[in-house]
């Protein structure tokens, strides 16, 4: 077997299973899909990072459909912070180039422990047979900001068998948060979606559902926002983003269809030790332990 | 209810983006990676992500698809796909618009501005 077919089918293979481990988990592929890449594949980081960015476009646009659809998005609250999210791109596309790769390997292993806590709180959850609290109390005082722009919203669940509605509050804060997840996404080939939900769920007072439906509309566009500048650069290699884009995107559809239906608490145990230690190793090897 | 509609209509129409995108996008990927079978580049004994040269910009882009050359065709696709969520922020414009909301007209239209902006820096900054 010659080394590109190789390593080309090493690729489709490690991004099937990141995606289906990713939504499994909650997670965007691109989370794990990176350090594989950098760490067991020597891909060089803004290769992998382009990829990524390739993967979340692909599986977000994908999936956006249905949320819009649904009205499960809010898209006046997700173009309103997509402002900001796509100045965060911008700005943290032109920082991978000018960043030292430790820089970056510990930069990433941050993001990735701090995106597994509310992964990890769910698993302890279901371990004690409750369901988590979903949201942050709800809040009928609006701010000045949220009326004037209009953001407020509802939705209906058919878990409450009522129409949900909600005003958002803290409007300045939350979208510092989103710029922040901006600069996340375009540095390190991510969709930065835990800080998106984590700016509108316990900042801005939408309810969870709103949140990660809203983060996943706007992923597409932040992702959007940092590729168009690795390919303007090109650092968007195809022979690495294809197996992965396709890897991903085939992998997360099948994560969220066949495996809840197959996959118990232990699967979710197992994938969730297995990230962790890659989030550590991430770490050690941008601090030049164990070289 | 007319005002509803509209919204309805928009809704489809962003919709219909979004898939369209992925779907032909994935499509010319597959095509590019056909090419690559059928011109033996997998049985190059060399690593995937360094010895075989790529478009870099879109003139070269161009004239690698006019030569069939897979990595181009591969590349197209991806430019495809990176290019749905814009042409979403572009369709969303002319929704807002529907809505007569011009305040998320503007809103909507500093988005694409700093995206198009990205992309025109992304060059001449590299």
């Amino acid at each position: 077997m010659s080394i590109f077919l190789l390593e080309f089918a090493q690729l489709l293979f490690v991004s099937l299973v990141a995606g289906a481990a990713g939504s499994l988990l909650g997670l965007g592929g691109g989370i794990i899909i990176v350090p594989i890449m950098t760490l067991f594949l020597h891909i060089d980081f803004r290769t992998a990072a382009g990829a990524s960015l390739i993967a979340v476009i692909a599986t977000s646009s994908g999936s956006a459909a249905a949320y819009v659809r649904d009205r499960l998005a809010n898209i006046r609250v997700g173009m309103l912070l997509e402002i900001l999210t796509a100045l965060g791109a911008v700005t943290g596309a032109f920082l991978v180039s000018r960043l030292a790769g430790p820089v970056l390997f510990v930069a990433f292993a941050l993001v990735l422990m701090y995106s597994l806590v509310p992964t990890g709180q769910k698993i302890v959850s279901e371990l004690r047979g409750r369901a988590i609290a979903q949201g942050t109390e709800q809040s009928a005082a609006s701010s000045r900001i949220a009326l004037a722009l209009r953001l407020e919203g509802s939705y209906f669940d058919p878990a409450q068998g009522r129409v949900v509605e909600y005003r958002l509050r803290r409007i300045p804060l939350g979208a510092a948060i989103m710029y922040i997840a901006g600069l996340a996404s375009g540095m390190l080939g991510i969709g930065s979606g835990v800080f998106k939900v984590l700016a509108m769920d316990h900042v801005m007072g939408m309810p969870i559902k709103s949140s990660t439906a809203t983060s996943n509309f706007m992923i597409g566009v932040t992702a959007a926002a940092s590729a168009g500048i690795y390919f303007g650069r090109g650092d968007i290699d195809p022979f690495v983003a294809a197996p992965v884009a396709l890897g991903v995107l085939v992998g997360s559809m099948l994560g969220a269809r066949i495996l809840p239906k197959i996959a118990g608490v232990g699967i979710r145990i197992a994938f969730f030790a297995v990230i962790a230690v890659i989030s550590v190793q991430m770490l050690l090897s941008g601090l030049g332990v164990g070289k | 209810m007319r005002a509803e509609d509209q919204a309805r209509r928009v809704e489809r129409a962003v919709s219909l983006v979004l898939r369209t995108g992925v779907g032909l996008s994935a499509a010319v990927i597959l095509l590019g990676l056909g090419l690559l079978v059928a011109k033996g580049i997998f049985s190059n004994n060399v690593r995937i992500d360094a010895a075989i040269p790529y478009p870099r910009d879109l003139a070269a882009l161009a004239s690698g698809l006019l030569a069939l050359d897979p990595a181009s065709v591969i590349m197209l696709g991806l430019v495809a796909l990176i290019a749905t969520p814009i042409a979403r922020v572009a369709v969303s414009i002319l929704a807002f618009a529907l809505e007569r909301d011009w305040r998320y007209v503007a809103i909507t239209a500093i988005v694409l501005a700093i995206l198009v902006a990205g992309l025109v820096m992304g060059k001449a900054l590299g």
